[in-house]
């Protein structure tokens, strides 16, 4: 029996409902009980996979994906409508937060979310400037595998120096970028420590998670350093690819990640 | 507030050449893929951390590697803003856990391989596409396979059995002509009639260009290589230097070959027709640091003989089932 003392989930994700559901599709939508689905579908059901696999090996397994679903403000009919849904997809949702867009960052620290995922970068972006942990929800192809939950860790963010950091100026990148890239950091360590222990009740091959680390910009010694800090951090990461100034998106568009932690490193155009 | 963020000062990748080689093509790890064979994923895994600081033994494509950054030098001297050279990529279905080991191993030998996928089991396909890989080289002959039937140059590396010196400052690429440079199509009619049939179909055929083969992509990106130097009048000097090594005769169906060559407006820089014999002398004259051939009987007779031997899984000759590249080892040393 997992000693409850000893517990360290569960893992708290956010997503906004906007994700969840398609609301742009909403007058086109033929199903009148739901709401469309939207691009965090694919997700939630890999988080549930790895959960129903995690349970598998330990019933009392308390460290567990639990995803919150969070709204700006809406209708009540919306509301219900929300609501609904979550039901009539087999969701499991934790909890729903309805709240103003002010609200959106106090609601998201009460809470002790450990990810908020969404697919607007400068939503992403925002909440790690304020130093919530907050990756990018990858926009998925609807022929995406459900069994497999895949996580990208920047290894720009995590294996360069401080000074190399400072040094990204050069580059073109602001102050408040920079700073943001070092509190991303902070954020994404104790992210992976979670997921380094979860990723531990798998083995090798078979698992219902994968991660992985992306260097974009630096060498190849950067992806080493992000990889022996992962290490440390209790992560062994599943899969690396160092594009040394290569652009990305050719290989995210392979690798298909659901959440991206890039810290406002990453131009995908 | 908009996200501006700024891009790497990044190298297209369509404009580079693109060679991406496997792990085992770039380092001696017998005894790992021992372990893994006989013991498993985890065992495996276990060792290769505990010997991480110990770097792999360079391996089988080591001479191309230098070989192809020394052209590197020479373009970046008469071209300095071009993105037109060579780039080795590593690109591996190993498991993250071995990267630390193979980036200390590249930095030990200085390799310049600054990008990579390690893609811990799943298929290098999506990803050979997605750097435009020209040429893919690897160990593991199912890869390969897998490789060219999606329309990848790709070559399973086998090593010399003994160590030839070869250029460091020329790279010297060598193919075969039918199945590698040219599709199978009169190996077919050789194999199913035999050899007077094949030079009467090859005569009657001369002037019609023969269907492109697997590697043809790779000699041509060779060639505008070249002409860059050529370019800049360094014809004589060259450092890229390329060569058919046929089985074709040059009294009769060699011809076909060359004008179908000359057809695409591809050249190599010499053409030896042996009229059957065997290949493996002449290559050791020519030192070349890569030969690729569609026949095994002809691979492992070069690298018998100290050629860096690729097998190019393609076509008609396919129908005995490959051997390993250690299987091959077994039997020369």
């Amino acid at each position: 029996m997992e000693d409850k003392k000893n517990c360290t989930g569960p893992l708290m994700i956010a997503l906004q409902y906007n994700d969840l559901f398609d609301l742009d599709s909403i007058s086109t939508s033929t199903d009148t009980d739901a709401l469309p689905k939207g691009r965090a579908f694919t997700f939630m059901k890999a988080v549930q996979t790895v959960n129903e696999r995690l349970v598998e090996q330990n019933k009392s397994d308390c460290l567990l994906f639990e995803v919150i679903l969070i709204s700006k403000e809406c209708s009540e009919e919306i509301k219900t409508k929300i609501v609904e849904s979550v039901k009539h997809y087999g969701l499991e949702i934790g909890k729903f937060f309805f709240c103003k867009k002010e609200e959106l960052i106090n609601t998201l620290q009460s809470n002790k979310v450990k990810l908020f995922l969404s697919t607007e970068r400068d939503d992403v972006y925002e909440a790690l400037h304020t130093g919530i942990p907050a990756a990018l929800l990858y926009d998925q192809a609807d022929d995406h595998v459900f069994n497999q939950l895949t996580v990208i860790f920047s290894g720009d963010v995590i294996g360069f120096s401080e000074d190399s950091l400072d040094g990204l100026s050069e580059f073109g990148f602001s102050e408040t970028q920079i700073e943001t890239i070092k509190t991303a950091k902070i954020c994404m360590k104790e992210f992976a420590v979670l997921i380094g222990q979860m990723r531990r009740r798998f083995g090798q091959e078979n698992s219902p998670l994968c991660t992985c680390v992306l260097t974009s910009w630096g060498s190849r010694n950067v992806c080493a350093s992000a990889l022996k800090t992962l290490r440390e951090w209790g992560l062994d990461v599943d899969e690396a690819f160092c594009l040394a100034g290569a652009p990305c998106s050719p290989i995210l568009a392979v690798v298909k990640p659901h959440i991206l932690w890039d810290g406002g490193l990453l131009n995908m155009s | 507030t908009a996200l501006k963020i700024p891009a790497p000062p990044a190298p297209k990748p369509q404009n580079a050449i693109t060679i991406a080689v496997s792990s085992r093509a770039l380092f001696n790890m017998d005894r790992e893929q021992d372990i893994y064979e006989q013991q498993g994923m985890e065992d495996y895994l276990k060792y290769q951390i505990q010997h991480e600081i110990e770097e792999e033994n360079i391996h089988v494509c080591h001479p191309v590697i230098q070989a192809v950054e020394a052209v590197n030098t020479r373009l970046r001297e008469l071209y300095p803003d071009s993105e037109e050279l060579f780039d080795v990529v590593l690109m591996t279905s190993n498991h993250a856990h071995v990267g630390l080991r193979l980036i200390n191993s590249i930095n030990h030998y200085q390799l310049f391989i600054e990008r990579f996928c390690m893609t811990g089991g799943n298929s290098l396909i999506g990803y050979l596409k997605a750097y435009h890989a020209n040429l893919y080289l690897s160990a593991d002959s199912m890869k390969v396979r897998e490789a060219i039937e999606e329309g990848i140059a790709a070559a399973t590396v086998f090593s010399p059995g003994k160590i030839t010196e070869v250029p460091e400052t020329q790279l010297r690429v060598a193919f075969d002509g039918d199945a590698v440079l040219f599709s199978d199509e009169s190996e077919r009619i050789y194999k199913a009639h035999g050899l007077d049939k094949f030079f009467e179909h090859e005569k009657a055929h001369e002037n019609k260009p023969l269907d492109h083969g697997p590697l043809k992509g790779f000699l041509e990106a060779l060639g505008k290589l070249q002409q860059k130097f050529y370019a800049k009048g360094q014809r004589l000097d060259c450092p890229i230097r390329t060569y058919l090594v046929t089985a074709r005769s040059a009294a009769s169906s060699g011809t076909r070959a060359l004008k179908t060559l000359r057809s695409w407006g591809l050249e190599t820089d010499e053409a030896l027709f042996l009229a059957g014999a065997p290949k493996g002398p002449m290559l050791e004259k020519i030192r070349p640091h890569i030969f690729f051939d569609d026949q095994m009987f002809h691979v492992e007779g070069a690298a018998e003989l100290g050629t860096v031997a690729a097998h190019v899984p393609y076509g008609i000759a396919q129908t005995v089932q490959s051997k390993t590249a250690r299987d091959v080892k077994k039997d020369i040393l």
